[in-house]
């Protein structure tokens, strides 16, 4: 099944900071969008049936949930250089950039529901989305969704393409040696890279000047001999810092890192109270989605009627794929032990 | 051995040479396979796992890396998952603690989690096993965790044949594979002489099933079930108790996962009697496992109670004679059988 | 008849004496040419001695034995 691709035939722009086409900034603001919507229907679908009170294991959707709104400038700034042959590692708050870079919503959503029909047969749940169509895989283990990351792009690089792959992880995952590790290899053997973080300010509840003993991630880049770039949570200046990164990537230069300072607006993982947290009374007025349509009403990019048509598109999108995934098939508890091997014949 | 076709050209070799030219023969057949880890290049690998292979592929596919297994485990699985077919090298199973979540939480489960959609066709190689004083944190085996975490097949080859074939079958499975040898089977110069290390190993294409034992020695009165290094000291005091009336006989595991729980039922069905030998730890692992084996399917088999010669839940001395009270070897492997058999 | 040499392996020492740690191959076996017939040793580095030829194999010395650089290690008729 097709998926409306989510910002796979953009223009290129060619110079610093100047200003995407109005095609350009149009999509990036309807994938923000679509990201919004698709986390606010798994917000309510999440939430409808935990109770009295919250049991994590209840309901429809059992399990932690981490969610990733205000942080859709990073997926969708960076996956419209992107194509669906290219490779994108996540972490265990994944949504927003498999929604950005072309996951089939309906196979997503049946796999967040624990379906049959779901990415991994209901097996992976979601934080392990493994969709091979658009070479989008995340994990749980902070740090460890960069090296495999490597691999991918050590493979393309192989077999002769100009493809690439884009490791995504937080803050606090600077701080893993994975993060280093794959750094230093990226670098040492030039591979196809382009390493992100997410710098949300909150490793769960600790405050990242408290675990990072330097106050720019993309400062650990020359450490490894790479160029890192930190911007702000601006969909234009990350699409605009992805767009050199991936440049470079494709061109065999190597890797980049790129820290977007953003914004993690709900808790850590649903049902986070967040007492620790100092800033949530500023979350409202730094929501980028409302920041940005502002930006582009004023520059005729956007009216009511479009505002109106992308949240439509966007809600008939999301909430067509919810209703795949509510009328799927329960795995059955007779095959709960499959798929651990493949049993293909040897090569 | 399992032999595929009509009896092949043998010649001898030392089990090191016979896993070379398994990778060797693999890489020659499909350019996809390539082989990465620390010193695995000019040097060959630390325990001769690669001799030979960086002049005969180049840089390209014989890998040196920096010290970061888990960046170049995780590379490993990312190439694997796009369709190439990577041997990563960890140097000591010992060094599993650095890297171990690309190992079990992604080699071992991204077929899993992927609802079988995504394949990892990547083998993992690692020395291990003491008796030359390397200490604590060098000589340790540990096939046991891995057999214990779900989603990877595990082998350990004993003999030069079998490492040939169970290499060759570990590149061409499509599932994540750790190929475990024994430092002391391997026929390295540089440590003590080890008469088993050299035998036929056949020419051209050789595969071992993974998953299934070999009986190494047939035998009626009394089952010692083992695998690596340890079924060549069963071996020899299965031959030093024969003149005594002790028929031993030897089942090589092999393979831990999948284990070939039959073989092991069906000798101890005939035998009545077991001895496991193993030189990982000894609680909640592999010599637990083997008695469960029979005693899940029927304890009755079972005349006298069964005995696990493991090294004990210590770590592993430096100076010799500690080490050597502590691993397998032949005493007590020998006592553990005339136990069994009431002399 | 040909004879096979332990090799020199030791630039810095050509009078360096050697260990002709394994054979592969048993007194009076035939072999093919490039056949892999022992491993030796000197110091730390390690070679292997190929057949020179095709024939019929004749041991010298004995496995664990000393031999200097240079010396027959076994003879091919």
């Amino acid at each position: 099944m097709t998926t409306e691709a989510a910002s796979t035939s953009i223009p290129q722009q060619s110079r610093r900071g100047e200003v995407p086409e109005a095609a350009v900034r149009l999509g990036l603001y309807r994938t923000m969008v679509l990201s919004r919507t698709y986390e606010e229907a798994i917000l309510r679908e999440y939430h409808a049936d935990k109770g009295p009170g919250f049991d994590i294991g209840k309901g429809l959707v059992p399990g932690e949930m981490h969610l990733s709104a205000g942080q859709e400038p990073v997926a969708a700034g960076v996956c419209a250089h992107l194509t669906t042959d290219d490779a994108v590692t996540a972490t265990h708050r994944p949504h927003h950039l498999a929604v950005a870079h072309g996951v089939d919503l309906r196979k997503m959503t049946a796999e967040i529901f624990g379906r049959e029909t779901g990415l991994g047969r209901g097996r992976g749940g979601h934080m392990h989305l493994f969709d091979p169509a658009t070479h989008f895989s995340c994990s749980g283990i902070i740090a460890e969704g960069y090296p495999p990351a490597l691999g991918q792009a050590f493979a393309f690089q192989r077999q002769g393409t100009d493809r690439i792959a884009v490791a995504v992880t937080g803050e606090g995952a600077a701080n893993q040696g994975a993060f280093h590790e794959s750094l230093n290899l990226a670098a040492r053997w030039s591979l196809p890279v382009v390493f992100v973080v997410e710098d949300n300010d909150w490793g769960i509840s600790v405050p990242r000047d408290a675990a990072t003993a330097i106050g720019s991630n993309a400062d650990r880049a020359a450490a490894y001999g790479i160029p890192g770039e930190r911007v702000e949570n601006d969909v234009e200046a990350v699409y605009d810092a992805a767009r050199r990164a991936v440049a470079r990537a494709r061109a065999g230069d190597g890797p980049s890192l790129i820290e977007v300072h953003t914004l993690r607006m709900w808790g850590h993982f649903e049902g986070d109270a967040q007492g620790y947290r100092t800033d949530l009374a500023d979350v409202a007025e730094r929501d980028p989605i409302p920041r940005y349509e502002e930006v582009l009403r004023k520059a005729g990019v956007l009216d009511d009627e479009k505002v109106a048509q992308a949240k439509a598109d966007a809600s008939r999108r999301v909430e067509d794929a919810v209703e795949f995934a509510r009328s799927s098939a329960i795995p059955d508890p007779a095959d709960a032990t499959a798929y651990v091997f493949t049993e293909g014949a040897l090569r | 051995m399992t032999i595929t076709e009509a009896p092949q050209a043998t010649r001898r070799l030392t089990t090191s040479k016979a896993m070379v030219e398994a990778i060797a023969q693999e890489m020659d057949r499909d350019p996809s396979v390539f082989y990465l880890g620390e010193d695995v290049g000019a040097y060959g690998g630390i325990f001769s796992s690669t001799t030979g292979l960086l002049e005969r592929f180049g840089p390209q596919r014989i890998i040196d890396t920096p010290i970061s297994e888990t960046a170049f485990i995780g590379l490993g699985i990312g190439a694997a998952v796009e369709g190439m077919r990577p041997i990563v090298e960890v140097m000591f199973t010992d060094f599993m603690g650095v890297c171990l979540d690309q190992i079990y939480n992604h080699m071992a489960k991204i077929h899993f989690e992927s609802g079988g959609n995504v394949k990892v066709p990547m083998v993992l190689t690692m020395a291990a096993g003491g008796g030359y004083s390397d200490g604590a944190q060098h000589s340790q085996c540990l096939w046991g965790t891995f057999a214990h975490l779900p989603g990877m097949k595990v082998v350990v080859p004993s003999t030069p044949a079998d490492a040939k074939g169970l290499m060759t079958s570990a590149i061409r499975d499509d599932n994540p594979v750790v190929y475990i040898f024994h430092k002391g089977v391997m026929g390295l110069p540089w440590m003590v002489k080890n008469p088993r290390s050299i035998d036929e190993v056949p020419d051209g294409e050789h595969t071992v099933p993974i998953g299934e034992a070999r009986v190494a020695r047939e035998g009626s009165d009394v089952t010692v079930v083992t695998l690596s290094l340890s079924v060549h000291h069963a071996l020899d005091v299965a031959e030093s108790l024969a003149p005594q009336g002790i028929d031993v006989e030897v089942v090589d595991l092999r393979s831990l996962v999948p284990l070939d729980r039959d073989a092991i039922v069906a000798s101890v069905a005939k035998t009545g009697r077991l001895v496991v030998v193993d030189e990982d730890y000894l609680s909640y692992g592999v010599s637990a496992e083997v008695v469960a084996s029979v005693t899940d399917r029927d304890p009755t088999l079972l005349r006298v109670p069964p005995q696990r010669i493991a090294v004990p839940d210590v770590p592993i001395p430096y100076a010799h004679d500690l080490e050597h009270a502590v691993l397998p070897r032949h005493d007590r492997i020998e006592r553990a059988v005339r136990t069994a058999m009431g002399r | 008849m040909t004879d096979v040499l332990f090799p020199a392996l030791s630039e810095e020492n050509p009078d360096a004496e050697g260990v002709l740690a394994t054979w592969f191959v048993t007194e009076g076996s035939a072999v093919t040419a490039d056949q892999l017939l022992a491993e030796v040793q000197v110091d730390k580095v390690s070679a292997e001695v190929l057949a020179p030829s095709a024939g019929v194999v004749h041991l010298l010395v004995e496995e664990e034995a000393a031999v200097p650089q240079g010396t027959p290690v076994a003879r091919i008729e």
